[in-house]
């Protein structure tokens, strides 16, 4: 059994990932997990859709606070993972914006419209913080349908995107289990064989893409200067991969393979002018 | 001295909020149907106003991938410029345009100012034929002070970057003489 932390993060989730797909191990607890950020929150639903994919019987033991079961809830977690668990209150756990799933290139105005909604009703933003976030969601997003499943090797790669909100900062994660950077970084000649740490590296220090159009990359670069312009946190995970930075610096580290691209943008709110709107 | 032709295409009526690159290319076909069907020498004015979001994938599908054709030849003569109401919605234009190498004419508070790849030398060689409207190489190295060389190879950058048009003129010993037109029209 494998036992969950008290802060499930995109960190501590590792354990949980290599245990259940590497080590297949029964039975995941995850009751005395207290909070769970969202990039994990998107992980564990990945994770409970890819062991039911390789046919590894695993019960999770889901966790026991109500204030975490409420949030996962209205997130939309367990509708996702087809999970019938009962939760102790009907309250939506101060959702800022549940679990969207993204299928197609067609249907990314309709989700990030959402995310604006959602985002303009509990924070005033500024119109200058307005048009850079929805350009990083709109390049975010549709990274899901131009590069997860670019090989069509994968049946269906499972493109989340959230965004949770918390004292200090807004958080904007996205997931798929496609074929990762290198997966689709692989597919430009030259880049044959490329490890998950150096297409991360390619992609994000180089703006590199699979496309050789001059055109194409070059959007996640940006999005990392505007991230580090704002002071925020930027994690991607990859593969085997994960790059993490903050203001104070970051680094790219080895991590159990998963499949697809997990990424979180966590912003300073700041940057949204002052804190939530009275209702 | 001519008019030129010039049609006004109105990137807002796709939206507010723009967009992935499937909206961009969608886009791109109206943008490259007004243009065939302008007069040789003809003129698109792209104008961002009423937009709340460009993107810069849109902004490269919708603009890039078109004036990437234009610089190539692809439409002739006709030439593209922006017109953007606040300077950071053509931020994705500038981006795409440098990406690709490129620089177009962008009107933002009633001044014309490059976008895209350039240098200061080339912006400055721009601005004074923006300035004189007609005008030739030689004009430019005496007012410029520049070698003849210097704004031969100028103008010859300007002019492969769609932003001059350059007719010749004659020859003066080994060297073609071109008279310089301001592609903002007579």
């Amino acid at each position: 059994m494998v036992h969950g932390p008290a802060r499930l993060t995109v960190e501590t989730i590792d354990d949980i990932l290599e245990r259940v797909l590497v080590q297949q191990e029964a039975s995941v607890d995850l009751r005395d997990v207290r909070s769970i950020d969202p990039c994990a929150l998107l992980l564990l639903n990945l994770l409970v859709l890819e062991a039911r994919e390789r046919r590894i019987a695993v019960r999770f033991d889901w966790p026991q606070r109500a204030d975490v079961r409420a949030w996962m809830r209205g997130m939309g977690f367990f509708e996702q993972v087809g999970s019938s668990i009962a939760s102790p209150t009907n309250a939506a756990g101060g959702t800022l914006q549940p679990i969207a799933e993204i299928d197609d290139e067609a249907g990314i105005g309709r989700v990030v419209d959402g995310f604006h909604r959602r985002l303009a009703e509990r924070y005033p933003l500024t119109e200058s913080s307005r048009r850079t976030l929805i350009a990083i969601l709109i390049e975010l997003f549709q990274n899901i349908p131009h590069h997860s499943n670019a090989t069509g090797a994968v049946d269906d790669p499972h493109g989340l995107a959230a965004m949770q909100d918390d004292d200090g900062a807004i958080t904007v994660a996205i997931a798929d289990k496609g074929i990762g950077l290198c997966g689709s970084l692989g597919l430009r000649p030259g880049y044959e064989g490329i490890s998950d740490a150096g297409a991360l590296d390619a992609i994000l220090r180089d703006g590199i893409s699979r496309f050789a159009d001059a055109g194409r990359g070059g959007e996640l670069q940006r999005i990392v200067g505007v991230v580090r312009s704002w002071d925020g946190e930027f994690v991607l995970r990859s593969g085997s991969a994960r790059l993490y930075f903050d203001e104070r610096g970051g680094d790219i580290v080895d991590v159990p393979a998963f499949p697809g691209v997990q990424l979180a943008i966590r912003i300073p709110l700041r940057h949204f002018d002052v804190g939530p709107v009275d209702p | 001295m001519t008019t030129m032709h010039v049609e006004e295409f109105r990137i807002a009526q796709f939206g507010t909020r723009l967009g992935t690159r499937l909206e961009g290319e969608r886009a791109r076909a109206e943008l490259e149907s007004l243009i065939e069907s302008l007069p040789e020498e003809g003129q698109v004015r792209l104008l961002l106003d009423g937009l709340e979001v460009l993107s810069t994938s849109f902004a490269d599908e919708l603009v890039g991938k078109t004036y990437q054709r234009v610089v190539d030849g692809g439409f002739g003569d006709r030439t593209m410029v922006l017109d953007a109401p606040a300077l950071e919605l053509a931020e994705g234009v500038d981006v795409k345009l440098a990406q690709r190498k490129l620089a177009m004419l962008c009107l933002h508070d009633g001044r014309w100012r490059l976008i895209g790849f350039h240098t200061p030398a080339l912006a400055e060689t721009l601005a004074l034929i923006l300035e004189k409207r007609h005008t030739t190489a030689r004009e430019l190295a005496d007012e410029l002070g520049l070698q003849m060389s210097a704004s031969v190879n100028r103008v010859a950058r300007l002019a492969d970057l769609r932003l001059v048009r350059r007719r010749k003129i004659g020859m003066k010993g080994p060297q073609d003489i071109y008279a310089l037109d301001s592609i903002l029209g007579g």
